[in-house]
């Protein structure tokens, strides 16, 4: 695998705007290869789902640009063909770790591991992992009424916070 | 009351709970992904239609919207912050 940062930029050239993107791109290029960033470019007609696809699942690049037409949902590549598709394809653009939705309930499910890590027993590690699945909802509860998927979130953390169970000897520590 | 009339209540409520979970589901973000147990990973727009169905994974996202509006009538408040 290619090491360092890395830069993945789609230009597609099959029409007027995207000529002039990708025209214009060149700089970001330039600029990104003289800071010692490597650059991944999807340029013609590789500006396509399955090369984009590819190369992010096989390189991981750290930034990635899009160049082309689209909508809210979609950004084209060469050909408009769709290249990110909201609700489909739009994972592969997300970083895990940056995702504040996923956060919010594996931080709570990951405190379990981590206080057995620390030496608490496993009835100590459930309950410092409800502890957190109680103060991600408390803090939801504040936006319920303004974002829906605050309401959401907060409905399967209280799901997954009761379903949450410790079975065997409650006392055992690592 | 009449073992039909019950039976019918019920599932006038289950239909009810139903309409009430697509609604929900369509006013979150299309982008949304949920994992369920073992079924699987699942857009938005599949629960929706897995709800519809009113199949195992479509039961599952009522039961959590059941759950959730339990314990809004038994005191959430008190569920998160009243351990004393």
């Amino acid at each position: 695998m290619v090491k360092g940062k890395k830069l993945l930029i789609t230009r597609p050239e099959h029409d007027y705007g995207t000529k002039y993107l990708s025209a214009w791109s060149t700089k970001i290029i330039k600029e990104a290869l003289a800071k010692g960033v490597n650059v991944i470019d999807l340029h013609g007609n590789k500006a396509k789902q399955k090369e984009f696809e590819g190369r992010i699942k096989k390189l991981d690049p750290s930034l990635i640009i899009l160049n082309g037409h689209g909508d809210e949902n979609t950004v084209a590549g060469f050909d408009n063909e769709h290249i990110i598709e909201k609700g489909k394809n739009a994972k592969y653009i997300n970083r895990p770790l940056e995702d504040k939705r996923a956060g919010r309930f594996l931080k709570s499910s990951n405190q379990v591991s981590l206080s057995l890590l620390k030496g608490h027993s496993a009835k100590e590690a459930s309950e410092k992992s409800k502890e957190l699945f109680r103060k991600e909802i408390g803090i939801l509860l504040t936006s319920l009424h303004s974002d829906p998927d605050s309401l959401e979130d907060a409905k399967n953390l209280l799901w997954d916070m009761q379903h949450q169970v410790c079975l065997g000897a409650e006392d055992k520590k690592l | 009351m009449s073992q039909k009339k019950i039976q019918k209540m019920q599932i006038d409520t289950d239909e009810e709970i139903r309409n009430l979970v697509i609604a929900r589901l369509t006013t979150i973000s299309s982008d949304t992904i949920k994992s369920i147990g073992d079924e699987g990973t699942f857009t938005r727009d599949e629960l929706i239609k897995h709800v519809e169905k009113g199949d195992n994974i479509g039961k599952t996202i009522q039961a959590v919207e059941m759950e959730w509006l339990r314990a809004m009538k038994g005191g959430l408040i008190q569920l998160l912050y009243g351990q004393g």
